[in-house]
């Protein structure tokens, strides 16, 4: 070959490629599904991988959706049925009471009552609970079983 | 003693064999193809969108730093273009394009062209670009976050991560034969052992790259996770999934046996890759990091002009 053959194929490389990379990236941008597969939970003890695809489907737990996504009990024509748990159960600021986004249904007296399990407790509840169930929870002190540490 | 002729050269003109840098390169790439091609089938368009945008970044980088310090451009050469590929299938498909245009520009200009271009670098680029990106956006080189929304039809969770975290338990899903077929989580390029084995064998036949490195590289993985298996069989992974899994493969045959930064003696050769194969061992067994095939070469390559100190004899003696 010679050098300006070569020059020639690193050229058209970098013309070709650099079409090829931009456009893969501007027209099939990495999809999220409607359903989630898995989740990833960054927590300050460690991150938690969540299978949800495992958790719902039918060749997997099988678990109905409400057994998790608990609110909106009836959800009303146009609302949304699966709230994703993190919308309600936030790490609310300090003398925060609910977190912003449930004044996208509710008006701020309808809530003056009501108290938002945070985060942290919302899940290690719903997560052992259901676990301990069927005799596959973490044991005492065993956080690495969810949390990679 | 003197009139023992033992090497004779002819005067000018020389007959040029026909190899060159090129040929090395592109032909590395081309043993690269059977693994690459199986990442982009496997993760879609996003895989596509990472491994061109990385090549075309890598010469693109050569170019403008030759450009700045009044060098020939030397993109002809095809190098910028293969760290442009292995830096691709290191990565994750869904890498951000700015990771990808940092990545190869660390390694293209801090990692070679700083010291001097192709040659003259003590660490292989492609390394020092991944190194320093995982560092920095460790997020981005989680496999088990990065790669959420993928449903491949296999166990999607991070290999490495799977047995760090839970011990042997956590792999009871991964056969050898899926591993070496490519039913694994990773980067790109990395996880289709049959294709990066058969890309190896191909190098390593056509002279490209030598095999003492690739082989003791593979050995001293194997022996030391075989050690760390016999002595606590439920912690530890066997060999042969420390030899599928994680950068393993792509480090034996693409990545450790980069000429610049690796030893040209037979000693030094087994005691580089062997090094090397412990410490990988090492750190995704003791230490904090999932995988170390990383850290591990660019440690031996730290060590490599130490390595070549030990060297033959020369013949006779000054008086």
């Amino acid at each position: 070959m010679t050098p300006k053959r070569e020059m020639q194929i690193a050229y058209i490389l970098i013309v070709v490629l650099l079409f090829v990379g931009v456009i893969s990236y501007a027209a099939f941008p990495a999809k999220t599904p409607d359903e989630p597969i898995r989740l990833m939970y960054k927590t300050v003890a460690g991150k938690v991988l969540f299978d949800h695809k495992t958790h719902s489907a039918d060749s997997g737990y099988g678990l109905a959706c409400a057994e998790c996504h608990h609110h909106p009990e009836e959800p009303e024509e146009g609302q949304t049925a699966n709230v994703s748990c993190g919308d309600c159960h936030q790490t609310l600021e300090k003398d925060q009471k609910w977190p912003e986004s449930c004044l996208d249904c509710h008006e701020a007296e309808d809530l003056e009552e009501s108290e938002m399990t945070k985060k942290s407790d919302a899940f290690h509840s719903q997560c052992e609970s259901c676990h301990q169930e069927v005799e596959a929870g973490p044991e005492e002190e065993r956080c690495n079983w969810c949390h990679v540490m | 003693m003197l009139n023992h002729k033992k090497l004779i050269v002819s005067h000018a003109p020389f007959w040029h064999d026909g190899s060159s840098i090129t040929d090395r390169s592109y032909h590395t790439m081309l043993a690269a193809m059977p693994a690459v091609l199986f990442g982009i089938f496997t993760y879609g368009m996003p895989a596509l969108g990472v491994v061109s945008l990385s090549i075309s970044f890598a010469i693109i980088w050569e170019f403008l730093i030759n450009k700045i310090t009044k060098r020939t451009i030397s993109i002809g050469d095809g190098n910028a273009a293969l760290i442009g590929l292995l830096f691709g299938m290191l990565l994750p498909a869904t890498s951000p394009w700015w990771l990808v245009i940092t990545g190869t520009f660390v390694a293209v200009v801090i990692g070679k062209h700083i010291y001097g271009g192709i040659g003259g670098n003590p660490f292989n680029p492609v390394l020092i670009g991944f190194a320093i990106l995982m560092v920095a956006w460790k997020d981005y080189f989680d496999f088990n976050e990065v790669l959420v929304n993928y449903d491949l039809g296999f166990a999607m969770v991070y290999p490495l991560a799977a047995v760090k975290h839970l011990g042997t338990s956590g792999i009871e899903a991964f056969s050898t034969t899926d591993l070496l077929l490519g039913q694994q989580s990773g980067g790109i390029g990395s996880t289709f052992g049959l294709g990066l084995i058969i890309g190896g064998i191909y190098l390593i036949l056509r002279g490209f790259i030598r095999w003492e490195i690739s082989v003791s590289f593979l050995a001293g993985i194997g022996l030391t996770a075989l050690m760390f298996n016999m002595s606590d069989p439920s912690h530890y992974a066997s060999p042969v999934f420390h030899l599928l899994t994680g950068y393993t493969l792509i480090g034996a045959f693409f990545l450790a046996a980069e000429d610049s930064s690796s030893p040209v003696n037979f000693i030094p050769m087994l005691i580089y890759g062997a090094g090397a194969g412990v410490m990988t061992v090492l750190i995704r067994n003791l230490g904090s990091y999932v995988d170390g095939v990383v850290f591990a070469i660019l440690l031996m390559n730290l060590i490599n002009p130490i390595c070549d100190k030990i060297r033959p004899k020369a013949l006779g003696k000054v008086v």
